[in-house]
């Protein structure tokens, strides 16, 4: 079991130090960009030359390090790392024509960057490892600290995620036809479903451990598959709730990656028609725009549902239980990588 | 141009090329050290002040050894600049 | 615990594109360091890489009946070393459409060896090339779940250097708590301008062959490849050919500077230390490390003086990125390949361009091939952000 005993929240919305969802940002330009808080935890040496991705983290992480300096490792989901460094380092390569380039961008953008950061920074000389796959690169690391913890619930990591939005991933996954073609506002993104979305940003931090002393969450199970075919999806939801004590036991919350994207909608649709009739459904992408570790946004949400016990007007999309204690969250990336996760109160 | 505002615009090139957030160049000492003690630049900054020195100027440091006798201070690379500039 | 066995392996380098040309390659000290004569960077003819000399069409040819436009060099290197290691393991149809199988690739390009199409990508306004979702790290793995229907976990790792050894043992763990009973794991990555330029903006590339653990090394040589091994439990293995025991691993962090370890060599100490308690050896039982070796000035003193910390005299040596060039996402796999290789045929592959130790410490690598009997291998990757990872292979 992993437990969750704190966490910080980077997103365009107020989730950072107060949590408050009763008012949201609007997204412009079909982008809901981080409103970064003044770092005042960052060296500034070290501060001038870290791009947003690697701020973020960096920047999230450290609070949480001051109670418990020393975890046992840190371990970082990211798709893309430092995208605008990388891009910028392109930049370079193609204005000065492979001249005399200046390596600052380069070894930014690499993808440990904010996991080698948070090392450096704070001289943590464990286990430090990055995942990158894509829409699952969160998933992954969860699963990386779950493993850990299952081998020695001792043990307490920095578990996290980060991605950001630069004008430059922006247009690749524009081009890919991941993004609305029109201009829509996140607080619209549910009226109208038509092929794509809007883009996020994001940061999210834990510290989890295996004892449950102290903790607000715990991670029960999780299950990834890649596959387009959403009968297979179905099932191996099915097969997944089953071995997790289904029907007994039954989340009281689904929470699902829904983002507006017509395409995703018979997915999301299948899993809503799976769990009990009284389970509450909730989505999360108006808030967080969608991004390959966007799924942690709604990891945060289950998380702070958890711990409140309420569940934020904005983001229910179906009233049922109210009496939440455990909490399944399904989401989809692309049609392609779909990942299942349940948590439980503590 | 003067050495006075020679030393003002590398002042100005170094906090721009290196992003030195929390530095004005008026900040910067002439002969305040750059490396270690004083500014706190790395290796990987001697690097860019190198390429600085290379796209402002016209200077060609082949050697990155040599490039740490020029970056002790700005008075050491404006000494530098005023004897080696191409442009 | 279940001990976990490697049954299968592929790979791709300058040396070779099979097994088998890999260590002829090796025994007779043939290194694949050459001028460029494939990729199109203003540094061909200037900086010498361990080029594989088969152009993308060609390797896309013999991949492919009808053509995939998305796909990139990486990606073609991925599926050419992990179709010889499937097959190399027997591994069958149903098994890998299984949801017990998983996939663990690594790479630090990923797909940005089109660094001139990502360029028109990221600026583009209209219309996109064919390959706007095949720059990042993660699409080098999904061509594998693709081709091969894999439907188990699946993951990608990038830690720069360190990359593809960290996916190794992140499947054997897989592995033992349960999430697959197979893993097929490796890593790829091809020459890009990004890292041709980058290592070169940081003064660490050298323009002749590298020379790792020599006193007048001048830098690396970057090299492209692709590796990939398969994992089992040992109880799945059914008669099938073993060719080693991954009986260790470590995993630590240098937490000292994005782009150099310390000069105490903490972070390599810590990883070799820790692969050594997991496989409950003494560092005297180790016979050969496959050094990480890059060439550059700061990382083979600081190998050498973690060797020394840890093993006082350490055992035979040698670094085969002296054949291959350095390739980064691929090289902890590839070189776990030779290790796997180098135990099983009970022989070791040296380092080629050695004259004069490094004072400090006055090790000397292997300097020619020679046949050996030792039961334990270490294989060595250091990364950028002090991403350090040790694997011990022993005799099954």
């Amino acid at each position: 079991m992993l437990y969750i005993h704190k966490s910080a929240c980077f997103s365009a919305q107020q989730t950072y130090s107060e949590t408050d969802l009763s008012v949201i940002t609007e997204s412009k330009d079909n982008r809901l960009k981080v409103k970064e808080p003044v770092y005042t935890d960052i060296p500034p040496g070290t501060l001038r030359r870290m791009g947003k991705a690697v701020r973020m983290s960096v920047g999230s992480a450290l609070p949480l390090l001051k109670e418990f300096p020393q975890p046992d490792g840190i371990i970082i989901g990211t798709a893309n790392g430092g995208m605008e460094d990388c891009i910028k380092f392109l930049n370079q390569i193609i204005e000065y024509r492979e001249g005399l380039l200046t390596p600052g961008n380069f070894v930014q953008s690499t993808s440990n960057a904010p996991a080698a950061q948070i090392a450096m920074i704070t001289k943590n000389k464990k286990y430090n490892n990055t995942h990158t796959h894509r829409g699952l690169a969160f998933e992954n690391a969860l699963l990386d600290a779950f493993m850990l913890l299952k081998e020695n619930p001792d043990r307490t990591y920095l578990l996290g995620s980060v991605d950001e939005i630069s004008d430059y991933n922006f247009n690749i996954d524009r081009l890919d036809g991941c993004f609305r073609d029109e201009i829509v506002s996140n607080k619209q993104l549910f009226d109208h479903p038509a092929a794509g979305t809007i883009a996020g940003e994001g940061s999210l931090m834990m510290i989890v451990s295996g004892q449950p002393s102290g903790a607000f969450a715990a991670v029960d199970a999780l299950q990834t598959i890649h596959t387009t075919d959403e009968r297979l999806v179905l099932k191996t939801l099915f097969e997944f709730l089953h071995k997790n004590g289904f029907p007994a036991v039954a989340p009281d919350l689904l929470i699902t990656g829904e983002n507006g994207d017509a395409r995703l909608e018979k997915y999301y649709r299948n899993a809503e028609s799976l769990v009990p009739r009284g389970t509450a459904i909730a989505r999360f992408k108006h808030l967080s725009g969608e991004y390959s570790t966007a799924s942690s946004f709604g990891f945060w949400l289950a998380t702070e549902i958890l711990r409140t016990g309420k569940i934020p007007e904005i983001v229910l999309k179906k009233s049922g239980k109210t009496d939440i204690r455990k909490i399944l969250i399904y989401n989809n990336y692309r049609g392609l990588q779909h990942a299942f996760v349940l948590l439980s109160a503590r | 141009m003067e050495t006075v505002q020679l030393k003002q615009q590398v002042k100005e090139q170094i906090v721009k090329f290196l992003n030195l957030t929390t530095v004005q160049p008026h900040d910067i000492k002439d002969e305040e050290p750059l490396f270690g003690e004083g500014l706190g630049l790395d290796s990987i900054d001697s690097i860019e002040l190198i390429v600085m020195l290379s796209r402002e100027y016209g200077i060609e440091i082949q050697d990155p050894k040599e490039g740490r006798k020029i970056l002790v201070n700005v008075n050491t690379m404006v000494d530098y600049i005023e004897k080696n500039r191409t442009k | 615990m279940s001990r976990i066995m490697i049954t299968g392996m592929g790979v791709i380098s300058a040396i070779g594109t099979t097994l088998k040309e890999n260590r002829d390659s090796l025994i007779n000290e043939r290194g694949g360091i050459t001028q460029l004569e494939f990729y199109p960077t203003a540094y061909a003819g200037r900086l010498p890489c361990g080029e594989i000399k088969i152009s993308s069409a060609a390797l896309h040819k013999s991949l492919f009946t009808y053509p995939d436009p998305t796909i990139t060099r990486s990606g073609l290197l991925v599926l050419h070393a992990a179709e010889e290691a499937i097959k190399d393991s027997g591994l069958t149809q149903e098994q890998l459409a299984s949801t017990d199988t998983a996939l663990v690739g690594a790479t630090t390009v990923g797909g940005m060896c089109l660094t001139d199409e990502l360029f028109s990508d990221a600026h583009e306004k209209i219309s996109g090339s064919p390959y706007t979702s095949s720059y990042d790290c993660a699409s080098i793995t999904l061509v594998a779940q693709k081709r091969f229907g894999i439907l188990g976990e699946i993951n990608t790792i990038n830690t720069a250097c360190s990359s593809s050894a960290n996916a190794i043992l992140y499947g054997a763990r897989l592995i033992r708590q349960g999430f697959a009973r197979r893993a097929i794991v490796g890593g790829a990555d091809s020459l890009a301008k990004f890292t041709i330029n980058g290592f070169n903006a940081l003064n660490i590339l050298s323009y002749g062959l590298c020379a790792p653990f020599d006193r007048d090394r001048r830098g690396l040589n970057l090299g492209e490849g692709a590796a990939f091994l398969v994992l089992e439990k040992e109880e799945d293995v059914n008669g099938k050919k073993i060719y080693a025991e991954l009986s260790g691993y470590g995993n630590s962090n240098d937490a000292f500077h994005p782009s150099s370890i310390s000069l105490e060599g903490e972070g390599p100490y810590l990883s070799m230390k820790e692969a050594l308690e997991r496989a409950k050896l003494n560092a005297g039982d180790i016979g050969y490390i496959n050094a990480h070796g890059t060439g550059t000035e700061n990382n083979d003193e600081t190998e050498s003086v973690s060797m020394q910390r840890l093993f006082g005299t350490p055992p035979p040596f040698a670094s085969t990125k002296s054949f291959t060039g350095h390739t980064l996402g691929a090289s902890g796999a590839i070189e776990a390949v030779y290790s796997v290789m180098g135990l099983a045929h009970q022989e070791l592959y040296p380092s080629l361009q050695f004259r004069e130790p490094i004072p400090a410490t006055g090790f000397i690598p292997v300097k020619h091939y020679r046949k050996q009997a030792f039961q334990h291998i270490m294989s060595n990757s250091f990364g950028f952000g002090g991403n350090c990872s040790t694997l011990i292979f022993s005799k099954p």
